[in-house]
């Protein structure tokens, strides 16, 4: 078994011991390996790479043996169908693999009806309205830190900009302490990139016993900022409780300190890959939301989880009660039967319909705000720096996970 | 050409606004605020657009000139 040859890993790293056997519902034609943690593509600089293999290889609902053994959803229109199927695909728990300490994230941790009395103060929080309001700000840092680096002539973009930019804007947004960055992305790094339970166990209650430290202070005093103002929330006609303070904390902790530095390396590599892309964009900046659009269906790279709240048949399969699934957004957004040409990058492309946002009732409550960033993020880079490409000194360092993250990205330019 | 909004299927997306906003109106939560509208001559092509957006294609096209409403019929 140790040696059992495996057509989804080429880096030899032995992952026998993590296998869990084949439970005997399951077939074994949708047993496929495939270990988002640790595909050698994942961790090597090219997560999608191995996306696609499994889009190209594996049926759109398979069955894993690694990380607890789960499924996942890789289709387009299966995925489309299962988010909109709460009472069966529950998002009461997401976590791959199941941790010993699964603290309750709201509103995600929620089903429908609970769900929309949690969901409300945070989409009136990030409406798009509210969101237009922050573009000032988002952009004079977005310049500020480009020009910062503009005359070394290189950079490490995930280091220098993707990092600060969105992680600042959100920690502002929340009411966090700005010289607290380098640590909170330690521990956002250990619940999101680290396949040991135990240590995403241990983040969470770092994170839990800062938060908690947070609203504490603000119970006593309030600020202008979103602890305060959920704090005065109402939930169902009564005061919003300290546990659910915490919960909802700990959701925008993980969901908003991370996600967009992600999105920014991915959109900025295919930038620096895509040389007559920059020129299009340049030429006609009112292409770029277009871009903006594209690159995320491209290279989405969020994986919620879900669990089965019932036994269910569907897609040819069983799944029982209490298994945990794997929605794998991007490879429903590199779909053939969705997306014409799908590993193409088509700015022209007429159906750009995707889901790096998810769909269905837990539609990303941050998404006008990672929009918003990124499109500003694209036009500030497009216009303070010449023509930007990828550092081959510096190659893209990245990681796996239920969000597909980069640790490092260089680029390089001509200086002046 | 008529537009129909199925809003109790609204999540959010906030597309149909992004590419049309003065047929797309929202709530101040970012939701849809409308059940559909009659589409004014010439400006079908914009409000075809605001409807194929619609991640949860709960915006129907209804006597599209092109002959093919949206979304088209499945099954």
């Amino acid at each position: 078994m140790a040696d059992q040859a495996d057509p989804l890993v080429e880096n030899g790293r032995s992952r026998a011991a993590a296998r869990t056997p084949r439970p005997d519902h399951v077939p074994s034609e949708r047993v496929i390996d495939f270990d988002v943690y640790r595909e050698s593509e994942i961790v090597s600089g090219d997560p999608h790479t191995a996306v696609a293999r499994v889009v190209a290889s594996a049926p759109p609902v398979f069955w894993t043996p690694f990380n607890g053994g789960h499924w996942v959803l890789a289709g387009y229109p299966e995925l489309f169908e299962a988010v909109r199927n709460p009472e069966v695909f529950s998002s009461r728990r997401g976590g791959i693999p199941p941790a010993p300490y699964e603290p309750k994230l709201v509103p995600i941790n929620s089903d429908p009806p609970e769900h929309g009395i949690y969901r409300a103060p945070l989409a009136k929080a990030f409406s798009p309205k509210a969101m237009m309001a922050l573009q000032d700000d988002i952009r004079s840092l977005a310049a500020a830190l480009v020009e910062e680096v503009r005359p070394q002539g290189r950079c490490d973009f995930a280091q220098d900009i993707a990092e600060p930019l969105p992680v600042s804007i959100f920690m502002k947004i929340m009411g966090l302490p700005l010289d607290k960055l380098g640590e909170y992305r330690i521990w956002v790094n250990e619940l999101l990139a680290s396949g040991d339970p135990a240590v995403k166990g241990s983040a969470s209650r770092k994170v839990v016993e800062a938060m908690s430290a947070i609203i504490k202070d603000r119970m006593s005093e309030r600020r202008d900022d979103l602890i305060s103002r959920l704090l005065d929330t109402e939930i169902e006609g009564r005061a919003v409780t300290f546990e659910e303070m915490q919960s909802f904390c700990l959701l925008l902790f993980i969901a908003g300190l991370d996600t967009v530095m992600n999105g920014m390396c991915y959109g900025v590599r295919h930038l620096a890959k895509d040389l007559n892309l920059q020129a299009t964009l340049r030429a006609d900046r009112s292409r770029i939301p277009d871009a903006v659009e594209e690159l995320l269906r491209r290279y989405t790279f969020t994986m919620p989880g879900r669990i089965m709240a019932c036994d269910h048949e569907a897609f040819g399969v069983r799944f029982k009660k209490d298994e945990r699934v794997l929605l794998m957004l991007p490879a429903a957004d590199l779909d053939a039967r969705e997306f014409e040409n799908p590993l193409a990058f088509d700015l022209e492309r007429e159906n750009k319909v995707h889901m790096a946002f998810n769909s269905g009732p837990h539609r990303c409550v941050g998404s006008h705000l990672a929009r918003l960033e990124l499109q500003i993020l694209y036009e500030e880079m497009l216009a303070r720096l010449p023509e930007f490409r990828l550092d081959p000194e510096r190659p893209a360092r990245t990681h796996g996970g239920q969000v597909l993250g980069f640790d490092g990205l260089g680029l390089v330019w001509d200086q002046a | 050409m008529k537009i129909i909004i199925d809003r109790r299927g609204c999540v959010g997306h906030a597309r149909c606004e992004a590419l049309a906003p003065e047929f797309y109106p929202l709530d101040e939560s970012g939701y849809i605020d409308s059940d559909g509208f009659d589409v004014p001559e010439g400006q079908e092509a914009l409000a075809r657009r605001g409807a194929r957006a619609c991640p949860e294609k709960i915006i129907r096209t209804v006597n599209d000139p092109t002959g093919q409403d949206w979304p088209p019929e499945t099954k």
